[in-house]
């Protein structure tokens, strides 16, 4: 199960983002509009796909001079940016 | 614990009910749950993607032994290739240099105490191990 919503000034990664979800997540993310801030309080898994769907969005963004925000990470998945090289890419709160 | 599932991203639901199965059995905690789930989701995801011309279901084994979790995945009537030779991920790169390609499996060498592959007769088995704490 995976979901985004938004809520207020922030998007929410709900559930667990595999490569099976990847297109829902990039939609809801590259919609026109939409909050750089990105809360993972609801996020329980992420896989290299969705590493590299969140990667291929701040490229983007970074052209326009906007980053992404990231909060609320569990313990995993926080661990799982580090191994990556994630943790230097983004702005991690 | 055995079962084979179709070569398809859409099978990924059913592999995360069969591994939190196999985690529940195993009163294996969230976290290494977690690392089961990704070091399955990318063996299974890079073997649908680049064993382009099997059309057999995919085969994953799960068993813990002597303190040892052992994860394989057996994909029959492939060609040959090997992920433990697959290059290096530079974690360090900037942004404009980073690419998603090999990540999955750089993963899953992070993660993996062993991660052993094998090719006979056209069928590969990848092993992972990973060592339990005691």
């Amino acid at each position: 199960m995976f979901e985004v919503k938004q809520a207020g000034d922030r998007l929410q990664l709900i559930g667990r983002l595999d490569a099976s979800q990847i297109e829902v997540a990039r939609e809801a993310m590259s919609r026109p509009g939409a909050p750089c801030v990105v809360d993972f309080v609801q996020l329980e898994y992420i896989s290299s796909a969705g590493l590299g769907m969140l990667l291929g969005i701040q490229k983007r963004m970074v052209e326009t001079g906007i980053t992404l925000k990231l909060i609320n990470m569990n313990r995993h998945i926080r661990e799982i940016f580090r191994m990556a090289g994630f943790d230097r890419i983004f702005d991690i709160e | 614990m055995e079962r084979s599932f179709e070569r398809d991203f859409r099978a990924l639901g059913e592999i995360f009910e069969f591994t939190g199965r196999f985690s529940e059995a195993h009163k294996i905690q969230a976290s290494l749950g977690n690392s089961i789930n990704l070091i399955v989701e990318e063996l299974f995801t890079n073997m649908v993607k680049y064993n382009t011309g099997a059309g057999h279901p995919i085969r994953i084994r799960l068993n813990v032994d002597d303190g040892r979790l052992r994860i394989e995945l057996i994909d029959e009537d492939v060609d040959r290739w090997d992920p433990a030779e697959a290059p290096d991920v530079h974690v360090d790169q900037l942004i404009e240099e980073r690419r998603a390609g090999g990540l999955g499996l750089y993963l899953v060498r992070s993660i993996a105490d062993e991660l052993t592959y094998e090719y006979e007769n056209r069928k590969m088995k990848v092993t992972v191990i990973k060592n339990l704490e005691r």
